[in-house]
């Protein structure tokens, strides 16, 4: 957009804050919140990194017991089987459903995966002033904040499942606390992805 | 007009500076025409919007979907049927069924992020929506509402859900017969007219009129 009169500054360096639900500007010296929609006006997020290291470890440390124990036991005639959440998918391949397969598998494994390195990479990034694109990093930024719901796929199927075969009452289906830790590793790593304050990334950028 | 605070110049000043949100570099307002947008010229955030006829259309698009979503809720979204006995769930059934069989977890997971949060968020929405519609004084409480309303757009998992009960159906269509019930049509609109809520709803607009900047 060509207002080419105009100087490349940020709020932050006209000593202006802006608000993020509703984009009005206040001094930065101003603690009161903001006075257009009442939410706490924070130049950058307080202490946002600290906050993204907490949410993702915990994260990361949930998605180890939800890959190790079972996220659902299945009791029928036939037998007894439990599911993890890889086994589930070696299931649906070995059914023939393809496209389910892949889309557990990527909701269930490479989201999660791709999502701890991303945010740890972009944390780290700041930390140590990496000579990384910053328009690449911003992209990299929101993608993970928009995939990153998808990961509760799982959670909602054994829920289903679940209620489904209470009703049904010709097996039994009990979700293992592995489905438990997977939603908390799915909630903790979102939190993660919105305590990254994205304006942070470009604070110390060169990139025009 | 009903801004609280602040010097009446400096307001007026600030009132024609935008910060972009995704990276915080100001830029002048601009006049948009009527569905144009306007994107920071560093990271290529949108940062304005003027979205035409935006009250009614997402006014009308949330009553639908709050009508669609307790419709929703309420009807059998599958039913199984095995050596003659049938049975149909409905999302309010399964959230009994999980909280009555001891897995207490999943319900509250469920009961959250398909009822109560994409209800309330609609609710508040709904609410905002109408007072501004149809002329009623702008309060102060709405601001919150609209604030909260945006808060809640990613917990909000009825889209998420949709596609789990369409895996559940896959996996078990084996050792039953299942069938899609009236809810999972239902559902499947809701989202469609999520899409469009998206699409229509102008919060520049909307936060112009609760402030009074217009
Ligand atoms: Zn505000
Ligand atoms: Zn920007």
């Amino acid at each position: 957009m060509g207002d080419s009169d105009w100087q490349a500054l940020s709020a932050r360096q006209s000593g202006l804050k802006a608000c993020t639900s509703c984009g009005a500007l206040q001094p930065l010296a101003d603690h009161e919140p903001c006075r257009d929609c009442g939410a706490a006006v924070h130049s950058r997020r307080t202490n946002s990194l600290q906050r993204v290291w907490a949410f993702l470890i915990v994260g990361v440390m949930a998605y180890f017991p939800a890959n190790i124990y079972p996220i659902m036991k299945t009791r029928s005639f036939t037998g007894n089987t439990t599911d993890t959440i890889l086994s589930g998918v070696v299931v649906l391949i070995q059914s023939g459903s393809y496209v389910v397969a892949l889309i557990i598998f990527v909701a269930s494994i490479c989201i999660p995966v791709l999502k701890f390195l991303i945010i740890a990479g972009l944390a780290l990034s700041l930390q140590h002033d990496w000579d990384i694109s910053t328009h690449n990093r911003h992209r990299l930024h929101a993608v993970t904040e928009f995939i990153g719901r998808w990961s509760m796929i799982d959670v909602f199927v054994v829920a289903v499942l679940a209620a489904l075969i209470q009703l049904g009452a010709i097996m039994t289906i009990i979700p293992g606390v592995g489905i438990n830790a997977f939603a908390a590793s799915v909630i903790f790593t979102m939190l993660a992805a919105s305590s990254l304050d994205p304006r942070l990334l470009w604070d110390h950028s060169n990139d025009d | 007009m009903t801004i609280a605070a602040g010097k009446p110049e400096e307001q007026t000043d600030l009132n024609h500076l935008v910060a972009c949100p995704g990276c915080d570099l100001l830029h002048h307002c601009r006049t948009l025409e009527k569905g144009e947008y306007a994107r920071c010229r560093r990271c290529g955030d949108v940062i304005q919007t003027r979205k035409p006829h935006t009250i009614d259309r997402s006014l009308a698009a949330v009553l639908a979907s709050i009508v669609l979503l307790l419709v929703s809720l309420c009807l059998p979204f599958l039913s199984l049927s095995r050596a003659g006995i049938a049975s149909s769930i409905s999302v309010l059934d399964a959230v009994a069924a999980l909280w009555f069989n001891h897995m207490r977890w999943l319900a509250l997971l469920t009961l959250a992020f398909i009822v109560l949060l994409p209800l309330t968020r609609l609710l508040l929405l709904g609410w905002v929506l109408w007072r501004i519609r149809f002329k009623r004084k702008i309060r102060r409480g709405m601001r919150t509402a609209f604030r909260w309303s945006i808060r809640m757009e990613p917990w909000a998992m009825a889209e998420i859900f949709m596609v789990g009960v369409v895996v559940s159906l896959v996996k078990i269509s084996t050792l039953a017969n299942l069938h899609t019930g009236l809810a999972f049509w239902s559902l499947l609109i809701l989202i469609a007219i999520s899409c469009y809520i998206n699409l229509v709803l102008c919060k520049d607009t909307i936060w112009a009129i609760l402030t009074g900047k217009r």
